[in-house]
């Protein structure tokens, strides 16, 4: 078995808390997380309407990168990396016809059947490095530390991609226990963050946004966390706004679930990111008095 | 238009400047250039058989040495759906080669200014954000003549790993075919200007040892120096040229220091 | 494709005597090189600058009596491709404080420094902005950045390998200037080969004392004319460009300044007046004149345009009787023919050979010599190897270098090389490559000083197009470098010469018509027409059908 790691063009920009967290986290658990040697957009910035073929174009092209470098798996971070590269994928796999158009249009790569399997990394984490291991290497226990398990749409819809049977819902809180944290499920987990509207409709997003974090605290959670940029664009970046238009009564902590992994797992302020992340979200952790680094919350 | 009778030269006579003579019993083919059939010597590029056909270029020869840019042509073959891209100044003709030059491709180029850019990723996704339009269908790299990654080098970009894309694209001759093959209407060649000249201005780290040298030259310190040498006679040029120590050919940069230190 | 039998035939005889000759090297033996005495010999007889067949003296202008080639000398002796007395030259198509004629390396440099000083750009160019011998270079740019170096070795370096013929004051702002062009192309963003610390990587030549030779992978010219190109773009407010667009001409007003040149827009063959205060000329070099048949390394457009015109406008020359021959230029594939191959070949030691396989000189005899016994062994000896478009070629037997140096040596240590004939179905690491001396470098040209000035007030110049800088010889890398120091204190002096306060007179064409004058007085009939532009390379029959036709058209 060979994994390749694919990041997403965001990963690499606005959102490094995710990724650096996530490959530190890696490198601690001695797991070889290695990149893709050559990558190009997921294909999520593309319309996703299945009926226009060229869409597809990019993420199988980085399929055929994973194929072409020997893995047989790529694991993302990113939520919609995640969807855009399984769907395709998902594609290759089942129909014929349109897997011979995009195989013949890109004719300079060697055709593809879908012979990678993609996986998020929660999958990752559970299937192959195990979540006892995660347990056992934990340093900083987050004992107490109540945090809403919010999943977005694009990990688990559509359900053909699902990471998990959206009705059955428990990674995200398997992997909080991992880390000691307790996991609080709750009504809004997997509507979707409004970040689709931002354009069309701000408002109509920001109301979407107010009602999911009133919902994760209403249900007794400190803090949310979540795999994806553009969720974390709506639910956390948009908080100064929607607390000066009263939508919400005050800020939520709002963290990338490797975040949270980097710090249970002791590493420093390289991987953890917080300087990355809302203000709120490191008075949090400060609050708590975890045995963290003071570095580490950026003090 | 065709010389099916190729009796141009005798064998000892020899070619002169770029222009290319025929060898007794040298073969032609034919290829179509915008459609109309030729006869040309085979072994002779696209440029020089066309030159040879009787065409006098105005556009689309430059260099002639195959990195200014200036010659992209397209081209397909017989029986072929392919679409081929080459240098006209670089590509042998074929048999049946049905071709056209594209000199000139528009292409959008953002202005800025090299002294106040901020040098991230940033302020080149804001210079073209239709970087975001590309949806990696690679006909760019396709159409490269320089078998520059293009693709891969748009895809560092937007992945904001300017160093990695200036690498890639470092061997860029400008010419536009990426441009015109492009589904998400991108002008890759400025951009990947525009980013290279954030990596050397910025990313690459200055020469500490070259600023110190212009100090010292504002400074004068070597005017006296150069006067003298300007006055002084053959003799004592000749001389002074003669006792040169010379740096050793395996100490790297820096290293080395000569015995006589009078005129560093 | 690769070669051809007949050639893969004759390449046998090369690896017949190779294993001897590997042996010979591994001793350390070489073929002999020349005396001093056999040197000036074979360089009377056979280097086109000694021979006296193929050169004589120029009747007319400022340069009068002066000992040309003949192609040089023709071009001088030529006739504008303007009627002066048809020409309205109170209807000024463009108005401009600096007009600027070429836009290589130093005519761009110019035009940035001078509007830099504020003043209003006009650049006009032959072909596309930077299509140029200045995008050609690839092996690098002098300047004495390092501690062990100085402006003084620079100096010294430099008239030393001109034979001491060079004009002391260009040298002198050669090496003075030389490391703050290096620093101003650094803060443009140009992007040089460095240490991981940012220390520029430096390399000897061929010549020098001290490792000075700058570089930007195996393109230093190119990646120079991208960066100056793109940076003359972001300044389209104050530097207007016009391509395809030559000087053909230049204006004097009655008081003989400078005052602008005619230009032809060669796509509609159109003429336009432009008035400058000031004009700079930064036309390159003079390789497609293919002296004595010469293949050349030089762009299309490098046609000597600029000499001719200033020598018209009665500004004299520097060195011009002087040519730089590249020994070793590519004479196989056709499609290569001309480009330069590296000294480092033969410094890596390969052998030069003639059709049977013998060597016939020291392979790193100086340049001109070298060039010389080339051209000896296959004029007068006949020992070349023809190729099948009618070329004459000696082989360069590059496959020794693996076999000397180890296997992959040859694609480590000339990468583009190694591409540039492998697209050609050539491997130079198993097969040896076929070479001829090619046209390089015009060494000579117009007389300027330190401040780019010619004799005549409001005219400059900068780059190849002038002479006196490297005097009889050129050293590597100092041609990059005589463009960015010229080229920039060009723009400077220029700028600050219009700003002085220029009040130009009436414009005249007086000088173009007094030297037709001068023409029929010595005698010369049927001037050929200059600047010629671009070279023709039709072949003798499609030459002789256009004469036909246009014989029909007018009789
Ligand atoms: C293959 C090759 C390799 C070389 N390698 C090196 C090297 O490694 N190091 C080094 O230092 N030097 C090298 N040189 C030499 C060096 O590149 C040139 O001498 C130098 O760049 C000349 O710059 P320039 O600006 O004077 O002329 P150019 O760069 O030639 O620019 C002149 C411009 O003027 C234009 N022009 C001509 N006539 C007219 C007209 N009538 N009106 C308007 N425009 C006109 C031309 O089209 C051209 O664009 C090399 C040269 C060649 C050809
Ligand atoms: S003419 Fe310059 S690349 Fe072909």
């Amino acid at each position: 078995m060979k994994i390749s790691y694919y990041p997403g063009c965001t990963l690499k920009t606005k959102a490094r808390n995710l990724e650096d967290a996530a490959v530190a986290s890696m490198a601690a658990l001695g797991v070889d997380f290695q990149e893709l040697e050559r990558w190009n957009c997921c294909g999520a910035v593309h319309s996703l309407a299945d009926d226009d073929l060229i869409h597809h174009v990019a993420p199988v092209r980085d399929l055929v990168r994973a194929m072409d470098q020997g893995s047989d798996k790529v694991v993302t971070l990113c939520s919609m990396c995640y969807n855009t590269l399984a769907r395709a994928n998902l594609l290759m796999r089942q129909d014929e016809v349109k897997r011979k158009t995009i195989n013949d249009f890109m004719s300079e790569e060697k055709d593809y059947h879908g012979e990678v399997e993609v996986l998020h990394f929660l999958n990752f984490l559970r299937d192959h490095v195990g979540f006892d291991k995660v347990r056992e290497r934990v340093k900083v226990p987050l004992n107490g530390l109540k945090v809403a398990t919010y999943y977005g749409c694009t990990l688990v819809r559509p359900g053909n991609v699902a990471i998990e049977p959206p009705a059955d819902r428990k990674l995200m809180a398997e992997f909080l226990e991992a880390i000691w944290a307790s996991p609080v499920d709750f009504a809004d987990a997997t509507t979707c963050c409004g970040s689709y509207q931002v354009l069309a409709n701000p408002d109509a997003a920001l109301d979407v946004a107010a009602r999911i974090l009133e919902s994760a605290t209403r249900a007794g959670a400190e803090a949310v966390v979540l795999s994806c940029p553009l969720c974390e664009y709506s639910l956390a970046r948009k908080q100064d706004e929607l607390l000066q238009k009263n939508k919400i009564s005050k800020d939520v902590p709002v963290f990338y679930f490797t975040q949270l992994l980097a710090a249970a797992l002791g590493l420093g302020s390289e991987a953890c990111r917080f300087d990355l992340s809302p203000r709120c979200s490191v008075e949090l952790l400060k609050s708590k008095n975890y045995p963290i680094d003071a570095a580490v919350v950026g003090v | 238009m065709s010389h099916h009778d190729s009796k141009s030269a005798s064998p000892m006579q020899v070619a002169t400047g770029d222009r290319a003579i025929l060898p007794e019993g040298a073969r032609t083919i034919p290829i179509y250039v915008m459609g109309k059939r030729y006869e040309v010597p085979e072994t002779l590029t696209i440029m020089k058989a066309m030159e040879y056909a009787g065409f006098k270029f105005l556009r689309g020869a430059g260099c002639r040495g195959g990195i200014c840019g200036a010659c992209p042509t397209v081209y397909r073959k017989e029986g072929d759906y392919k679409l081929y891209f080459g240098l006209a100044c670089q590509t042998v003709v074929e048999p049946n080669m049905y071709l056209a030059q594209i000199p000139f491709y528009p292409a959008n180029r953002a202005k800025y200014d090299i002294e106040a850019i901020s040098p991230v990723a940033e302020t080149v996704h804001a210079l073209y954000p239709e970087l975001f339009r590309c949806v990696a269908c690679n006909n760019c790299t396709k159409a490269c003549p320089m078998g520059v990654e293009v693709l891969d080098y748009i895809s560092a970009i937007k992945q904001g790993d300017l160093a990695r894309a200036a690498h890639l694209s470092f061997d860029c001759i400008q010419c536009g075919m990426c441009a015109s093959r492009c589904m998400g209407e991108l002008p890759q060649y400025h951009v990947a200007q525009l980013v290279r000249r954030i990596y050397g201005k910025y990313i690459q780290p200055r020469a500490a040892h070259l600023e110190k040298r212009v100090v010292e030259i504002e400074s004068g310190k070597y005017d006296a120096m150069l006067d003298a040498l300007q006055k002084m006679s053959h003799e004592e040029l000749e001389k002074l040229y003669k006792e040169r120590e010379r740096e050793p050919d395996m100490a790297p940069p820096g290293t080395w220091m000569p015995e006589d230190t009078q005129y560093l | 494709m690769g070669y051809t039998p007949e050639m893969l035939e004759l390449i046998k005889r090369v690896e017949a005597t190779r294993p001897a000759r590997v042996e010979m090297a591994r001793r350390g033996e070489n073929f002999p090189a020349l005396s001093l005495e056999e040197r000036a010999v074979v360089l009377e007889a056979f280097h086109p600058d000694y021979q006296k067949e193929g050169r004589r003296p120029v009747k007319v202008g400022p340069d009068k009596g002066l000992v040309l080639p003949d192609e040089i000398a023709t071009m001088l002796e030529s006739r504008s491709m303007i009627r002066p007395d048809k020409v309205d030259l109170s209807h000024v198509d463009f108005d401009t404080d600096v007009l600027i004629v070429g836009a290589g390396g130093g005519g761009t440099s110019a035009a940035l420094l001078a509007s830099e000083a504020g003043v209003k750009v006009l650049m006009v160019t032959k072909l596309r902005h930077g299509d140029a011998n200045t995008m050609m270079a690839e092996g690098g740019i002098q300047g004495a950045t390092q501690e062990c170096d100085s402006p003084f070795y620079h100096y010294l370096d430099t008239i030393g390998g001109g034979h001491f013929t060079n004009q002391p004051d260009l040298v002198a702002a050669l090496s003075h200037d030389a490391p703050q062009s290096i620093a101003w192309l650094e803060s443009l963003g140009m992007m040089f080969n460095k240490l991981p610390d940012g220390r520029l990587q430096v390399r000897h030549f061929g010549g020098s004392s001290r490792k000075r030779m700058h570089s930007a992978g195996d393109m230093t010219g190119a990646e120079i004319m991208r960066v100056l190109r793109d940076e003359a773009r972001n300044r389209s407010d104050r530097i207007t460009t016009l391509e395809f667009c030559p000087a053909v001409e230049l204006i004097l007003d009655e008081e003989g300044k400078c005052a602008g040149a005619i230009l032809y827009n060669m796509e509609t063959r159109e003429f336009f007046i432009a008035r400058a205060k000031a004009v700079v000329i930064a036309t390159g070099g003079n390789g497609r004149l293919h002296i004595k048949g010469f293949a050349t390394t030089n762009h299309y457009g490098a046609t000597m345009d600029g000499v001719v015109m200033s020598y018209r406008a009665g500004v004299g020359t520097t060195c011009l009787p002087s040519t730089q021959y590249h020994p070793t230029g590519v004479a196989y594939p056709e499609q290569n023919v001309g480009l330069l191959i590296t000294e480092k070949v033969r410094g890596l030691g390969a052998h030069v050979l003639n059709i049977d396989g013998e060597q016939f000189c020291f392979p790193l005899e100086p340049r001109d010599v070298e060039s010389a016994e080339l051209i000896k062994e296959a004029v007068e000896k006949k020992k070349a190897v023809i190729t099948p478009t009618g070329r004459v070629g000696l082989w360069l037997d590059s496959p020794m270098i693996d076999l000397l140096h180890g296997e992959g040596t040859v694609r480590k240590e000339l990468p583009a090389k190694f591409i540039q004939f492998a697209r050609h179905g050539i491997d130079i690491s198993k097969h040896p490559m076929l070479v001829y001396p090619t046209l390089h470098y015009q060494n000579g040209g117009i007389a300027i000083n330190a401040n780019c000035e010619t004799v005549i007030p409001g005219l400059y110049s900068a780059g190849e197009c002038t002479g006196g800088v490297h005097g009889e010889n050129r050293l590597m890398g100092n041609s990059l470098q005589d463009v960015i120091t010229f080229g920039r204190r060009a723009g400077v002096s220029a700028a600050a010469y219009v700003k002085k306060g220029v009040e130009l007179k009436k414009l005249t064409l007086d000088h173009v018509a007094k030297y037709e004058k001068e023409l029929k007085d010595a005698g010369i009939e049927n001037p050929m027409i200059a600047p010629v532009l671009l070279p023709d390379y039709s072949t003798d029959e499609v030459a002789a059908r256009r004469k036909m036709e246009a014989m029909q058209e007018s009789e």
